[in-house]
């Protein structure tokens, strides 16, 4: 009825409805943009979780999160407290980060009263109790609360307040006190309470008598100042609304429904059968389902076919229907926006995938049209209207329109209590006692001091506090970081200048000597590790760290693939296709194995279906009792049966030869025959620009080994894999690019043009791609067949370096494992890593870039050597082979910046608040539609990161170290607008080194490396705290026996040398 | 030491070891010090190792000296004399139950040492392996039951253990709805089993199923009773069996139940816990040849399940909940076996699909990698074919049938306004009856709860 008058409205004043139509979109449009943007969970990319608020400073961004999500902005108060205990956090932090607050304006709050650092110091330091009426209520009655002074209000401050509640009551009783004559009403009430004979109080009395005064005092205080305006609470949902009224939830009903039809809408080939109409979109195939008449006796859904029948016969859209319900439900024409952000966000992981499914879902196996969000929200608005009624009916007893059931539901609700006054008094009651302020003079306070003293006090509210909590903790990282930095750098700087002094007088200079092997691994922090442990094993060897893509942007095919996928980061489209061949030779075992691989596909497809169904079933389960075999051994015996696995997997996986198809004979590229590859000048670019990156461009430089070393993850039973890859590939595995690189670098041809372009690579210098798997830290080398048997010596030598490198890895990283003894070996500790790949049941197999902290962009000879604990991106950069522009940095930093803040702040948030930022716990999740997981049968799809990924994460934003100038810093930040914002905004910490400097102080000989740290939009001189860092001779010695977080060390690996 | 001794000890352990694995795990944690997790690892899997030999011992023992039929008598622990009752523990194993018990330590076991792993470091840690523990018991003791209160005590455990881990995650609602709605339905197919407990005693003077079941060893025992009795009862029984093993109308809490962790989910609803009900029809299935129509029901009642399940599963869009639907596929078609007599082949099919489910359910998290590969050796993207019901239904009942098996047969609606909203409406009356008998009484203020008034500065008054 409602619909066909709404229609001919539309008819009567087209050009207006248009224009509601246009409006409508455009809300649904900006409620997107607080969805979440996570896609698809089988390509994972780490992104800042609060994106849509970027634009804000961090810490009202977090805050703004807080109103919009309901979601912690940092951890709880009682939390940083404890790390206070556990000396995480230093008193001296807090006051640092205190002091730089309030700066100037840090006074004499009220003349005896304390300055206002000490008031806020005292207020983090002591926990406030701050709850309801009835809690305090509580606390009066069954705590002593009243009748003890807090534990921790030290000794002398006792005295000091007995003595003076003493003083104020003999004065008082005199008459000397120059008090008013409301104290006088003050003095009879306690007396009459506590007896006349105070001469005869015991000293419990007295603190009886104290707090009660202090009490009355505050409370007189607080009466004074002027009151918060009494605020009414109003709901703009009708969800919130009857929520309040009734205690029953709307969203109990839609969700049933909504969760359940969108799974199937947008599933991508999960359920056997695609549901009906499906091509014609989500309001439409809802539409045709459930106007069907007859069905089922869900009351609440009463109603509901017959008008959906009467939409789909007048062929109302969905804007149409949106405006239809917008008015039922009484949302006025400005509240929309805001009402369409919060319905969308109830559901909101549903939501949000249904956007990125329209709006990068065109590839998908089942691609969603545009649009579907608008239709999402009709049909949610739908069901909203039929529950509400329900639920009108049933709590209120009230049936008809929606709007009498919403008036009614108003009159009902109880206006919850604001700051009232006792809640007021009885903080400053806590933070009077912290402080030992004295009742009397509590007492002589003006109106006018204590409408100050409450403002102060409460303006430096709970989140307030946090924040401060957090910046501290956040704080004692960084000075540490940059500390360890400062002194690391000096250290080296003095052994390098010595050693170079003894080299010239024994006439061999340490620069001749070429590096024994070099590589280039991910910038990735699990690699810092990796690295660090090779170069310690073989101190001539040079590492370096550069996007794990290496500059190959491509689709990738594998010989066992059947799709190309992209290999590059996320924001890049590739348009160059690289497939896997494998040789002439391999042809027909190639091809036979594909049919078998084929012909059992097919066979498992099918089984797997089969099994669900109603014959299928009886024979796979009346032959089931040999599923025992692989559900026993693969639980018990996780180690033994993928050796099986892997042992008859050979057999169906392609040739152990293949090659890449890398050159492109024709002139466009493409994923078809002749199309697919390079040409050698798009290889020349590619070999330059990632030679130009890592900084290494002198002939003399290049050792006659270089190892390119892509990485990824592999483990089981996990739908968050991809995450656990290589984000700079698009949560892919990197060894491919890997490979390419080295294929490209090899090529003579390139390497005439790489020249022609500066960098001249000596002839005697063979690359070579490998493939680090994070999780089980093994290592694949690529077309070691043409390594030509001149460097066959040296990739022996490299590849023992490797092989201990990894052990030492995998001991490092088992130190983090609860489930790993401390006393492991290398050998049982990569053996650990490895049942952990292989294990079913297994929900951490690796913790990948949990307790990620710092950036480090510069060349590696002032870190090399530092104990940075895995907990480092490591970029290189040589700016002393920057152009005056800065132009590598900036394309580096380009890239680097917003990737690793990315990580690190998806990070940050599903750990301050894993349930509403993360995806909760791992074990009950549930995977729908092949996109994404629920927890158990039914929920919203979650996303963020699992609770068991995120369990040791520090969550601190993330520290760059840039080595480059505070000017060239300010210049690209000019330039680029994503690294002005993430910096300005204080979305990450900012920091360089001068890179004036030369490594073995040649250049500069006086001055000491000096480091800037960006805050208020400039930078500061960092002051070394200490000029000490402790020193050990090895990795192991850093961190054996320990599972936490460690501080730096320096590894006295460059001591030995020069010895 | 004669074979009845050996039989005895052996039995003894086979049902002792889960009871004090529960009692080693439970008793620690009463007094407030929990086990470590490794502790308790080791207990659980000397608990299981130590039933499991003994069952397998049994087994071989039987095999060897032909015996069919070996009961441990654990004598009367109640009796009221007057009423002719006896609460009386008694363990059987024949070719039924030693199967069963095996089944279970097996599935229980592969499904602790996963679960040691999936939960390590989560909080409810030792809650999870306190409510496995009492399933594991639950399950041996209604496997092995002789007399039907054993069958009843173990059957209580198991549903008060499964209810408990479907709202494992009790910081959620949802998951604590859910766990509610299953004991509900539990707690109705209890009800059944107890009528037909007590109409056996009525009957047979004992809850002994040799005297209900006549003497010869399973499968060869004849019922005792004549067919009108044995069709009275089997009923009660297929009642409780149907709540069990969530076929319909009651299959609505089986898709509810995915709520706890994957292991749990995995043993108790793919495996084991759902197969309960089928085991006692089993059982049972001596009633099912005295009476015709009994078994007509039965047959019935599986394929209506079977096919509800088949069809429900194929919409499923989540993996659990697919796997919870081809179960109760399963267990149709398990339940239609039994009815038709064929007692090996259901014993069969029952531990074969359990095995199978146990292991999907377990890998259920790599679907997404296996569908990648499958996908990229077949050379196309998955995305189903036509099944049975595309090819062979009309067009224009297909959406019907569609929305029918999306909205799971609407079967939770049905019980909720059939069986649930007339009680709750009865209740309601009568709650509003006796309020207004108090009322009269007493005064109109008398019976309406203490309303609290929060003013807003009480502090006053407590000082």
């Amino acid at each position: 009825m409602t619909a066909s008058v709404q229609h001919e409205d539309t008819r009567s004043e087209p050009a207006r409805t248009g224009d509601r139509f246009a409006a409508l979109r455009e809300a649904v449009g900006h409620a997107a943009h607080v969805l979440p943007s996570q896609g698809p969970i089988e390509i994972f990319v780490h992104h800042n979780t609060l994106h849509a608020f970027e634009h804000l400073p961090f810490d009202e961004a977090v805050q703004k999160g807080q109103d919009r999500y309901g979601a912690q902005p940092y951890f709880s108060e009682a939390a940083y407290r404890e790390m206070i205990g556990t000396g995480r956090i230093t008193i001296s932090d807090l006051q640092a980060v205190l002091q730089d607050e309030v700066a100037d304006h840090d006074v004499d709050l009220i003349d005896g009263l304390g300055r206002r650092v000490e008031i806020q110091l005292a207020m983090l330091r002591h926990p406030l109790l701050d709850g309801t009426a009835a809690e305090r209520h509580w606390i009066a009655a069954e705590t002593d609360a009243f009748d003890r002074l807090r534990s921790d209000v030290p000794a002398r401050v006792r005295e000091n307040l007995l003595a003076g509640s003493k003083q104020w009551l003999t004065d008082s009783i005199a008459g000397t006190s120059t008090i008013n004559h409301a104290s006088d009403d003050l003095v009879k009430s306690l007396l009459k309470k506590f007896g006349r004979h105070f001469d005869h109080w015991s000293d419990e009395t007295w603190e009886r008598f104290t707090l009660h005064l202090l009490w009355k005092a505050c409370r007189q205080g607080v009466t004074n100042t002027a009151s918060v305006p009494r605020q009414t609470r109003s709901f703009l949902s009708p969800r919130d609304l009857l929520f309040q009224a009734t205690g029953e939830d709307i969203n109990r009903y839609v969700h049933d429904v909504l969760i359940r039809f969108c799974g199937v809408f947008l599933d991508q080939g999960y359920a056997d059968w695609p549901l009906p109409d499906r091509d014609q979109g989500l309001y439409h195939a809802f539409l045709s389902l459930y106007s069907q008449p007859h069905h089922g006796p869900n009351l609440w859904m009463l109603g509901l076919s017959k008008e959906l029948r009467s939409l789909k016969h007048e062929q109302t859209s969905a804007e149409e229907s949106i405006d239809e319900s917008l008015d039922l439900l009484g949302i006025a024409e400005k509240d929309r926006e805001e009402f369409i952000t919060e319905t969308l966000l109830r559901l909101r992981g549903w939501a949000g995938m249904v956007r990125q499914m329209e709006v990068t879902g065109q590839q998908a196996v089942r691609p969603v049209p545009q649009r579907t969000l608008i239709e999402f929200l009709a049909i949610r608005l739908l069901l909203e209207r039929r529950a509400i009624a329900h639920v009108g009916r049933e709590s209120l007893g009230k049936s008809g329109s929606i709007r009498s059931i919403l008036e009614q539901a108003t009159a009902q609700i109880v206006q919850p209590e604001t700051l009232s006054l006792e809640r007021r008094a009885f903080l400053l009651f806590q933070v009077a006692q912290i402080r030992g302020w004295q009742p009397s003079r509590l007492l002589r306070l003006s109106p006018s001091e204590w409408s100050q003293l409450v403002t102060e006090i409460e303006g430096f509210s709970s989140i307030e506090r946090r924040r401060v909590f957090h910046e501290s903790f956040e704080r004692k990282y960084r000075v540490a970081a940059l500390d360890a930095f400062g002194n690391h750098a000096r250290r080296c700087r003095d052994l390098s200048a010595c050693m170079a002094d003894s080299g010239d007088t024994s006439g061999a200079t340490a620069s001749v000597k070429r590096p024994s092997f070099q590589i280039v691994c991910c910038i990735d922090d699990r690699e810092e590790s990796f690295r660090r442990h090779l170069e310690e094993i073989a101190p001539d060897c040079e590492t370096f760290g550069a996007a794990g893509f290496f500059a190959v942007v491509m689709n990738y095919k594998g010989a066992a693939d059947s799709f190309y996928k992209a290999l590059c980061p996320i924001v890049v489209v590739p348009n160059h296709f690289v497939q896997e061949d494998v040789g002439y030779t391999f042809e027909g075992v190639h091809r036979s194995r594909a049919q078998m691989r084929h012909r059992l596909g097919r066979a498992t497809y099918l089984f797997h279906t089969r099994s669900r169904t109603f014959l299928g079933g009886i024979i796979a389960g009346i032959t089931g009792s040999l599923a025992t075999a692989p559900l026993v051994a693969r639980v018990l015996f996780p180690h033994l049966t993928s050796r099986i696995r892997e042992r008859f997997g050979s057999l169906l996986q392609p040739p152990p030869v293949t090659r890449l198809q890398l050159e492109r004979f024709k002139a466009s590229p493409g994923p078809d025959n002749g199309h697919i590859g390079f040409t050698t000048e798009e290889m020349a670019d590619i070999v330059t620009r990632l030679l130009q990156d890592i900084g290494l461009t002198k002939t003399e430089s290049f050792s006659r080994l270089f190892v390119v070393c892509g990485h990824g993850s592999s483990s089981l039973n996990n739908p968050h894999e991809s995450a656990y890859c290589c984000g700079a590939c698009a949560g892919k595995r990197g060894g491919p690019n890997a490979r390419a690189f080295a294929e490209m670098a090899n090529d003579w041809r390139i390497r005439t043009m790489v020249a022609e372009r500066g960098i001249e690579i000596p002839e005697d210098t063979r690359f070579v791609g490998a493939y680090h798997n994070t999780c089980d830290d093994s290592l694949v080398f690529y077309d070691l067949d043409r390594l030509s048997a001149s460097h066959r010596a040296d990739f022996d030598r490299a590849r023992s370096v490797f092989e201990e490198a990894r052990r030492r890895n995998a001991h490092e990283r088992c130190r983090r494992f609860a489930s790993a003894p401390l006393s492991l070996t290398p050998d049982e500790a990569l053996r650990h890593v490895e049942a952990r790949a292989q294990d079913l049941a297994q929900v951490r197999p690796e913790y990948n870039h949990a307790t990620n902290a710092l950036c480090i962009v510069g060349r590696r000879d002032w870190t090399r050597g530092l104990f940075l604990d895995r907990r480092a991106f490591l970029t290189s950069y040589d700016p002393t082979q920057d152009d005056d522009d800065h132009s590598i940095l900036m394309r580096i930093l380009s890239a680097a910046v917003p990737v690793c803040a990315g990580i690190n702040l998806e990070y940050y948030f599903s750990c301050v608040d894993p349930v509403t930022f993360g995806a909760g716990s791992k074990l009950p999740h549930n995977l729908v539609s092949m996109l994404g997981v629920m927890e158990g049968a039914a929920s919203d799809l979650r996303t963020g990161l699992y609770q068991q990924m995120v369990e040791i994460h520090e969550p601190v934003r993330l520290l760059f170290v840039v080595e480059t100038s505070p000017a060239a810093m300010l210049s690209i930040m000019e330039r680029n607008e994503t690294i002005a914002r993430l910096c300005r905004g204080g979305w990450v910490q900012m920091a360089v080194i001068d890179p004036a400097l030369s490594i073995d102080g040649s250049n500069d000989n006086d001055r000491e490396p000096q480091l800037y740290l960006f805050r208020n939009g400039q930078f500061e001189l960092h002051e070394l705290s200490t000029l000490e860092l402790p020193q050990r001779a090895t990795s192991r010695e850093c961190y054996q026996g320990n599972r936490d977080h460690l501080p730096f060390f320096s590894i006295g690996e460059r001591k030995h040398d020069s010895e | 030491m004669t074979i009845a001794s050996v039989y005895q000890f052996l039995g003894l352990v086979v049902v002792a070891s889960p009871a004090v694995l529960l009692a080693v795990l439970a008793l620690p944690m009463l007094l407030g010090r929990p086990l470590g997790e490794s502790t308790q690892g080791h207990v659980t899997k000397a608990a299981i190792l130590s039933g499991l030999t003994a069952a397998v011992a049994i087994l071989f023992m039987m095999l060897a000296f032909d015996s069919r039929h070996v009961v441990i008598e654990l004598g009367n622990w109640v009796a009221i004399k007057q009423e002719h009752f006896h609460f009386h523990l008694k363990f059987v194993f024949d070719r039924l139950s030693v199967p069963f018990a095996i089944l279970s330590f097996v599935l229980c076991g592969t499904v602790g040492a996963f679960a040691s792993v999936y939960l390590h470091r989560e909080p409810g840690y030792h809650r999870f392996f306190l409510f496995y523990a009492m399933f594991l018991l639950g399950m041996e003791v209604s496997s092995l039951a002789g007399t039907i209160e054993t069958l009843f005590f173990g059957w209580e455990l198991v549903g008060l253990s499964s209810a408990l881990l479907v709202a494992f995650f009790h910081e959620r609602p949802g998951p604590v709805r859910n766990g509610l709605r299953v004991w509900t339905v539990y707690r109705a197919a209890d009800a059944a089993f107890l009528i037909a407990a007590l109409t056996l005693h009525h009957l047979t003077g004992a809850g002994d199923f040799d005297g209900l079941l006549g003497t010869g060893p399973w499968p060869d025992d004849r019922a005792a009773i004549d067919a009108g009795h044995a069709l009275v009862v089997g009923l009660l029984l297929l009642v409780a069996a149907a709540g069990k093993s969530g076929m319909v109308p009651f299959s609505g809490w089986l898709p509810r139940a995915m709520e706890g962790p994957t292991p749990s989910s995995a043993v108790f609803y793919g495996a084991l816990s759902v197969h309960l009900g089928t085991y006692l029809l089993l059982r049972m299935s001596p009633l099912l040849e005295a009476s015709l129509p009994l078994s007509l029901t039965v047959v019935l009642l599986g394929l209506v399940s079977a096919a509800f399940g088949s069809l429900s599963s194929r919409v499923q869009s989540d993996v659990k909940n697919a796997l919870a639907f081809a179960s109760l596929t399963q267990v149709g078609i398990i339940t239609v076996e039994i009815g038709c007599g064929l007692r090996y082949i259901a014993l069969i099919h029952m531990i074969g699909h359990a095995c199978l489910r146990t292991l999907q359910l377990l890998r259920a998290p790599s679907l997404l990698k296996d569908y990648q590969s499958l996908s990229n050796a077949i050379g196309k993207p998955l995305t189903g074919g036509s099944t049975f019901w595309q090819r062979f239904i009309p067009e224009r009942r297909r959406a019907w049938l569609y929305r029918l098996a999306l909205e799971r047969g609407y079967l939770d609606g049905f019980l909720d306004q059939y069986l649930v909203w007339p009680f709750l409406r009865a209740f309601r009356w009568c709650d509003c009856f006796e309020r207004r008998c108090t009322n009269w009484l007493a005064g109109p203020e008398s019976s309406t709860p203490g309303r609290i008034t929060v003013s807003e500065d009480s502090l006053e008054d407590v000082l």
